[in-house]
């Protein structure tokens, strides 16, 4: 059975028919050709899907769509404006807070959510918020660094 | 002048001696104390805004018209007898274009059947499904229902090794006469260590898209070798190699365990050229988990024989490893040739098990090797009452043990210094003293071995355009490693351009430009002497022409900063003053790697020292300190060396403490094939590491002065970690990962 749902992805809203059991992030990467957001695991123990769904990060793989209708949703393609990256992202290329870049999409959600909701976070608060977020080629330090900088140079996020 | 010569190159410890065509670019290596302008210097990654805006597309991104999506259906048991599928039903279900069981005529040709009807381990491919969706794809792998008839099955080492299942020949290699000197020895240490298996876990799983075009077949594949991967599928499938086009522009991490074309891109290929379309498969996590690779498992054993004022008279190392790669056999590598020692054996196993084989994980057997042996000199340490570094210190080896050559350079001494200095090691057994928060404190350290020197062949291109923008093609994908950026760099050093003035492709066999499989540490040894021969052509001819423009000597012109100058000060204009005249024309350069020198060995080399915290109650390890200085010549970019030093010790903490995969000895199947229960370190594990390069290029070796970083760093974290542990509680784990039941066992 199909859904006629409303997704409204960075400001965007699209129309979409999507079965029941489709999750999110699907919709997302196939039906609306965002494919920022990852599949690392399908199951939330890897965090790459995460975007945010009403500004609460979401590991998308295992969100259904239709639970998602008519929400406000972030992905890594909404963080910039245009061309022009984000203060975060910015900081995360600086930093060294990226290697293959897999996990990146979803370590950048995660932070945003959490500075959206502490400003100004201690590095320990840093590695609690974003430990849902498994990254395996870099040692996790360069992306502590580049949260804990936005955060000190007040950049909004 | 071209020239072909021989020379000898190397891969993870395999030495070959083979032809190269060589075209000798008249560079010498940049000495030590070049002024350097890029090289060097702490540089974003070139791909970076890509990666950070969703815009990088990945194997697992692609998506072509009509594209078909395929699953996997996997033994569920260690060992059986497939006696039925039900194809038919399979085939019903709506959307399915393609099933493939092992009874299947397929397209190419390959030693073992890709497809399995007697599964050797739990997780081999039984059949495969082509569909419209990837719902329907996988609906139609459980409609085939399979009926296995359940075999016997081996899953552990002991058994194994007690009916003597080898896979291949016991491998041997000696020097003297160990069990003499062992005999001779006045101080004498045995250890017995075990090593858990552990898996790669690319956060992207292995993946390939496959469209067999009428003329040519396509294929986006998740590997580190593209060209390998191309010789692969024209082998298999008999096609001229320059009609398959291997494309591999991002890839989510390999760690080893993604190479050549694999079996990903193999049935891709199969399932499109049957139905004609386009086809994904992706593996799902718990097939990467299953099927995608693993370290294997061992259980080794060292003996150790020393003077009482700790030189080493004797090693003698055993290797049970558990069906690791076929004729592969480097797990007593480092005991052979890490240390100075005349009287040495080096003794491997490899056991067939009804488990996955293992395939190359960062540092293959080496890793495991300096595991074990790093926990035994640790040992003698301690029975000689050495300083564990003065230990090290006094059995340096300044040549090759085994081939009894010089090295391009060593700076291991050095490493074990800063280790020192950084870690304020001088300092350690205050660790040992009652600490206010209870728990036990200790300090260990461990040396590290291996290759990474690099060499031909690899190519690379460069062209400069009217605009005076250069553009660098190489033969190689960037896994992460940050390949593409050290191009960039590389090239803009030679050819005097701002960095934003330089581009680089790759990630695509189409241009037929051809680079080295990213693996054993090769990439940057082989890859950037070619850039920079083909970055030089282009600086040449191009300076060329400016005598031309500007009536002066090539040979007093000088290019700097986007511009060229004249020696003397009185020429300074920008590139384009030249480069603007050639109109629709471009200049060409191409570089290759040269040959290795004769009569050398190239090794990296390193130390680590860990400082770990054990709770005595709950018997947790927390590893509070990581202090690793490296040996791998000129360092390239410090910022994508830093953050590969600190991925490689995350790993290899995992490994001496929480990553192993778990075979359940009374089905044989593994139980931690998930993200969850396999545990790869979060944000919350990473302790602080301090990374410290030598300051030493190696200029014998290539024309860059760089070695290799991608297996180093991981080598020897485990190893520090376990003497960390001795040195904190007095007591070493037989066993590897410190589990808290392990831990607890140990303390008890």
């Amino acid at each position: 059975m199909k859904h006629p749902i409303t997704l409204n992805v960075n400001g965007t809203p699209y129309s979409v028919d999507v079965a029941t059991a489709q999750s999110l992030l699907y919709a997302v990467r196939d039906q609306l050709g965002l494919t920022g957001s990852k599949e690392g695991c399908d199951d939330s123990e890897c965090g790459a899907c995460m975007m945010l769904v009403d500004g609460r990060p979401t590991n998308s793989c295992s969100y259904l769509a239709v639970q998602a209708d008519g929400a406000e949703i972030t992905t890594v393609e909404g963080l910039g404006e245009g061309d022009e990256l984000s203060p975060l992202q910015q900081v995360f290329l600086e930093e060294g807070g990226v290697q293959c870049g897999f996990c990146t999409p979803g370590m950048l959600i995660a932070a945003t959510a959490l500075l959206q909701a502490n400003p100004s976070p201690t590095a320990e608060e840093i590695r609690i918020g974003v430990s849902g977020n498994l990254c395996r080629c870099t040692g996790y330090d360069g992306i502590v660094r580049a949260v804990l900088r936005v955060s000190r140079e007040g950049a909004s996020v | 002048m071209t020239r072909l010569v021989k020379t000898v190159t190397e891969m993870e410890g395999r030495f070959e001696e083979k032809w190269v065509l060589v075209e000798d670019d008249g560079l010498v290596s940049w000495e030590a104390e070049a002024a350097l302008r890029h090289v060097g210097h702490p540089t974003p990654r070139l791909t970076g805004p890509q990666r950070v805006s969703g815009a990088a597309r990945y194997t697992v991104d692609v998506a072509l018209p009509g594209m078909l999506h395929a699953a996997v259906l996997r033994s569920p048991v260690a060992h059986g007898r497939v006696t039925a599928l039900q194809v038919a039903a399979a085939e019903a279900i709506a959307g399915v274009r393609a099933v493939l069981t092992p009874a299947s005529e397929l397209g190419f040709q390959q030693r073992s059947g890709p497809l399995h009807d007697e599964p050797l381990y739990a997780g081999a491919p039984l059949a495969v499904v082509a569909a419209d969706t990837l719902a329907a794809a996988r609906e139609a792998c459980r409609a085939l229902a399979p009926s296995i008839e359940p075999l016997p099955f081996t899953v552990d080492i002991e058994t194994a090794w007690q009916e003597q299942r080898f896979d291949g020949d016991l491998h041997e290699e000696a020097r003297g006469d160990v069990e003499a000197a062992l005999a001779a020895a006045a101080v004498r240490v045995e250890l017995v260590v075990s090593t858990p298996g552990q898996l790669q876990t690319p956060i992207e799983p292995h993946a390939a898209v496959a469209w067999w075009k009428p003329d040519e077949l396509v294929c986006f594949i998740a590997t580190q070798g593209m060209f390998d991967a191309r010789a692969e599928l024209a082998k298999r499938f008999d096609l001229p190699p320059e009609r398959v086009r291997v494309i591999t522009e991002y890839v989510g991490g390999g760690f080893g365990g993604k190479q050549n074309a694999g079996f990903e891109a193999l049935i891709a290929a199969e399932l499109s050229r049957r139905t004609g379309r386009p086809v994904r498969l992706v593996l799902d996590r718990h097939g990467e988990q299953l099927d995608g690779g693993c370290r294997p498992a061992t259980r080794q054993t060292v003996r150790l024989g020393a003077t009482a004022d700790g030189m080493l008279t004797a090693i003698d190392a055993e290797a049970l490893v558990e069906f690791g790669m076929s004729g592969w056999r480097a797990v007593t590598t480092p005991a052979l040739t890490l240390y100075r020692c005349a009287d040495v054996r080096g003794i491997e196993a490899n056991l067939r098990l009804e488990l996955r084989r293992g395939n190359a994980f960062r540092a293959p057997a080496v890793m495991e090797g300096i595991t074990a042996l790093e926990q035994a000199i640790d040992e003698l340490a301690i029975e000689t009452g050495l300083d564990p570094l003065e230990l090290r210190r006094r059995n340096f080896a300044d040549r090759d043990q085994s081939a009894d050559l010089p090295y391009t350079s060593n700076s291991l001494l050095w490493c074990y210094d800063r280790a020192a200095e950084l870690a304020g090691w001088p300092d350690r057994d205050r660790w040992r003293e009652p600490q206010a928060d209870g728990l036990l404190r200790g300090m260990g350290c461990a040396a590290q071995i291996w290759w990474g020197g690099g060499g031909p062949p690899s190519h690379a291109s460069c062209r400069l355009g009217g605009d005076g923008v250069a553009q660098v093609v190489v033969g190689v994908q960037d896994i992460g490693t940050g390949t593409l950026t050290a191009a960039r760099m590389v090239a803009a050093e030679e050819l005097g351009l701002p960095l934003d003035r330089v581009t680089v492709r790759g990630g695509d066999t189409a241009p037929a430009i051809y680079g080295p499989v990213a693996g054993g540490s090769q990439t940057t040894p082989s890859v950037m002497p070619a850039v920079r021969g083909a970055a030089a052509a282009v600086r040449r001819k191009l300076l060329a022409l400016a005598g031309d423009v500007f009536e002066a000597e090539p040979d007093d012109l000088v290019v700097d900063d986007g511009r060229i100058r004249s020696r003397d000060g009185g020429l300074d204009e920008p590139y384009t003053a030249v480069t603007a005249k050639l109109g629709q024309a471009s200049i060409d350069g191409s570089g290759n790697r040269g040959p290795n020198p004769d009569g050398y060995r190239a090794n990296t080399f390193g130390c680590q020292i860990a400082r770990v915290a054990v709770d005595p109650g709950t018997g947790s390890v927390r590893v509070e300190g990581i202090w690793a200085a490296h040996d791998i010549g000129r360092v390239i970019n410090p910022l994508g060396a830093s953050s590969q030093v600190e991925g490689g010790i995350l790993q290899g903490m995992a490994y001496a403490l929480s990553e192993q995969r778990v075979i359940d000895r009374t089905t044989g199947v593994p139980v931690n094939a998930t993200m969850d229960d396999y545990k790869v370190p979060t944000m919350m594990d990473t302790p602080p590491i301090v990374v410290a390069f030598a300051p030493l290029p190696d200029t014998l070796l290539n024309t860059v002065g760089a070695k290799g970083l991608g297996e180093p760093p991981i080598i020897p974290t485990a190893a520090a970690i376990a003497n960390a542990f001795r040195h904190a509680t007095g007591r070493r784990a037989a066993a590897l990962p410190l589990t808290r039941a392990r831990v607890l066992e140990a303390i008890a």
